[in-house]
């Protein structure tokens, strides 16, 4: 055995260094992460003078809610926020129901094909869905299908089946089989189980399946942009877009309506974050 | 009879998935194919479509600017692969370090990516912005010129990688977090005990039984990165010309910026085997 002496500073200097280095860092990445939006809330809230004004000013002189009331007042914007809410719950209801009979089935049987029937949904994740827009773009046109909410419901659900079908499997796992088995010996059918018994110990997995698939719903943009973009089917991102090539750009507008698409899958996400990540984790570690 | 039922079960819980996921997502993608072997422009899309072979590939393998889209997409990619991973390691490995209200500052760091890419590519729109912006604002202040950030072709795709750094390195953490807290921490105490440093620990010990996260975080971040185009889309349209056009950008715009369907359908055929190669290479190093 080789003896090194190195010399080792003094533990307590060393310590507060050490310290001073992690906290500086994340200083920085925490900068970097909140400045550009307390920047656009700031200019939300600017008149449309002040917003483009110099030396641009960190809080707004005068607060002014202009910005967000032409956002809400004008037709086709107020008109595509209902869209996205519409787009979003109907996605969301239709993603966690299929989805949850869908890891059922992974959670609860043993059937043919059963792993390879995992292993392509595990695998259809991992295909490129921007890739899809051009065969989903023909096969809507020709069906009649394009500028339709409920089209945008069924796509939007490759988006999001997959991840939810694994979390759910993983949510299934966790309940005791059990408690079913007692329910069915009872002269309980499989879907009253389901009904009974299984749901409503489930709604903690429900929530995370819900607040993923609103979060890939409200957020999407490519798809809806391609597939819905008449200004009476369009949703909100998609409108955001058009407004911007449609006027000069006026960020004053602009960043109210990035605030305000920002507030609902924020609120979200803030309020479930501990399941979200566990949630996500769960089904990221599992393969 | 009832036996036969109780076989078929499980189909009948996984039939709405599969369904849904075979017409919008399976067949779809063999639909491609078909239309880039035809002329479809978004004019002809109704009428009967007239078959052409290969035409669409050799028109995008002589189209000079579907060569600079891949130099581009490599630029991109690369670059956003760098920086995400690096800073975003870095973070959870900082995170870990006993640092008051980590949860807290977790909570933080993940919320770009929680938005839409929408928000994030028009909040950098205006940073970056010629003459309202407030980076050339400070710029101007410390007595440097102006940059267009995104009006000069030689600089537009590095801003892009930096507005996606914003937006992507929050997932990065996320797993990586993930993959620390799987980490037994009894075994940093056993080398604590046998006087490793911090950074020996790091390397010897968390590198190592991080690695599988790490390859799939890498496999999932530049596969994000050679698809993903909201950012360019919204921030530049892949100008100035073609100076942000990336590969997946490239595809877009011949198809629903020109109309041309069918040349867009085969430049998808070349990024789906552009992300194979990725994958490919990916599982080959984790299985070193």
């Amino acid at each position: 055995m080789v003896h090194k002496t190195t010399i080792t500073p003094n533990p307590k200097v060393w310590f507060f260094a050490e310290r001073t280095l992690i906290y500086s860092l994340i200083a920085v990445f925490l900068f970097i992460t909140l400045s550009p939006l307390v920047w656009v809330l700031s200019t939300s809230l600017k008149p449309n003078t002040e917003a483009i004004s110099f030396p641009p000013k960190i809080l707004p002189k005068e607060p002014t809610a202009d910005n967000y009331i032409f956002i809400l007042t004008d037709l086709t914007l107020a008109r595509s926020l209902i869209n996205s809410f519409l787009v979003s719950i109907g996605s969301t209801a239709l993603s966690v129901a299929v989805s949850s009979l869908g890891g059922y089935a992974f959670a609860r049987f043993d059937f043919k094909g059963k792993n390879v029937i995992m292993s392509t949904i595990l695998g259809l994740f991992m295909i490129p869905v921007v890739i899809n827009i051009i065969p989903l773009y023909t096969m809507l046109a020709n069906l009649g299908l394009l500028n339709s909410i409920v089209a945008l419901m069924l796509t939007f659900q490759i988006l999001i089946i997959p991840l939810n079908v694994l979390l759910m499997k993983s949510y299934f796992e966790t309940i005791p089989k059990e408690l079913e088995e007692a329910a069915l010996i009872d002269g309980c059918s499989r879907l009253g189980v389901l009904r009974r018994v299984t749901m409503p110990l489930s709604m903690p997995g429900f929530a995370i399946a819900a607040v993923l698939s609103f979060r890939f719903s409200w957020n999407e943009f490519i798809i809806p942009v391609v597939l819905s973009n008449r200004s009476d089917s369009m949703v909100f991102q998609v409108a955001l877009y058009q407004f911007i090539s449609l006027y000069r750009i006026d960020w004053g507008y602009l960043t109210a309506g990035i605030t305000l698409s920002l507030i609902p899958v924020l609120v979200l996400m803030l309020s479930f974050q501990k399941q979200m990540i566990r949630g996500l984790t769960l089904g990221a570690i599992r393969e | 009879m009832s036996s036969i039922f109780v076989k078929a079960e499980p189909y009948f819980f996984l039939a709405p998935s599969l369904a849904i996921l075979f017409v919008f997502l399976i067949f779809p993608l063999f639909w491609n194919t078909y239309i880039s072997l035809h002329d479809v422009s978004l004019v002809t899309i109704l009428n009967p479509w007239k078959y052409i072979g290969g035409a669409n590939f050799l028109d995008i393998f002589s189209d000079p600017n579907f060569y600079m889209s891949l130099r581009i997409t490599l630029m991109f990619v690369g670059g956003s692969v760098a920086l995400q991973f690096g800073i975003g390691l870095l973070m959870s490995v900082l995170l870990q370090y006993q640092v008051k209200a980590s949860g807290i500052l977790r909570a933080i760091f993940i919320i770009p990516w929680t938005i839409s890419a929408v928000i994030a590519a028009f909040s950098f729109k205006f940073i970056f912005d010629d003459n309202f912006g407030i980076l050339n604002y400070i710029l101007n202040q410390i007595g440097l010129q102006s940059v267009g950030w995104l009006s000069d072709p030689n600089i537009v795709i590095w801003s892009l990688v930096i507005a996606n750094m914003w937006y992507g390195t929050p997932f990065t953490i996320l797993f990586l977090t993930a993959g620390l807290l799987s980490i037994n921490p009894t075994i940093y105490e056993a080398a604590a005990i046998d006087g490793a440093t911090r950074i020996r620990s790091f390397r010897h010990i968390t590198l190592p039984l991080l690695r599988p996260f790490i390859v799939i975080n890498l496999v999932l971040i530049t596969m994000w990165s050679v698809n993903f185009f909201d950012l360019q889309l919204i921030m530049t349209g892949g100008g100035p010309l073609f100076a942000s056009t990336t590969a997946s950008l490239y595809m877009y715009r011949q198809a629903f910026e020109f109309g041309l369907l069918s040349k867009g359908a085969a430049t998808g055929i070349v990024l789906i085997l552009i992300n194979l190669s990725v994958a490919f290479l990916y599982l080959r190093f984790l299985r070193r």
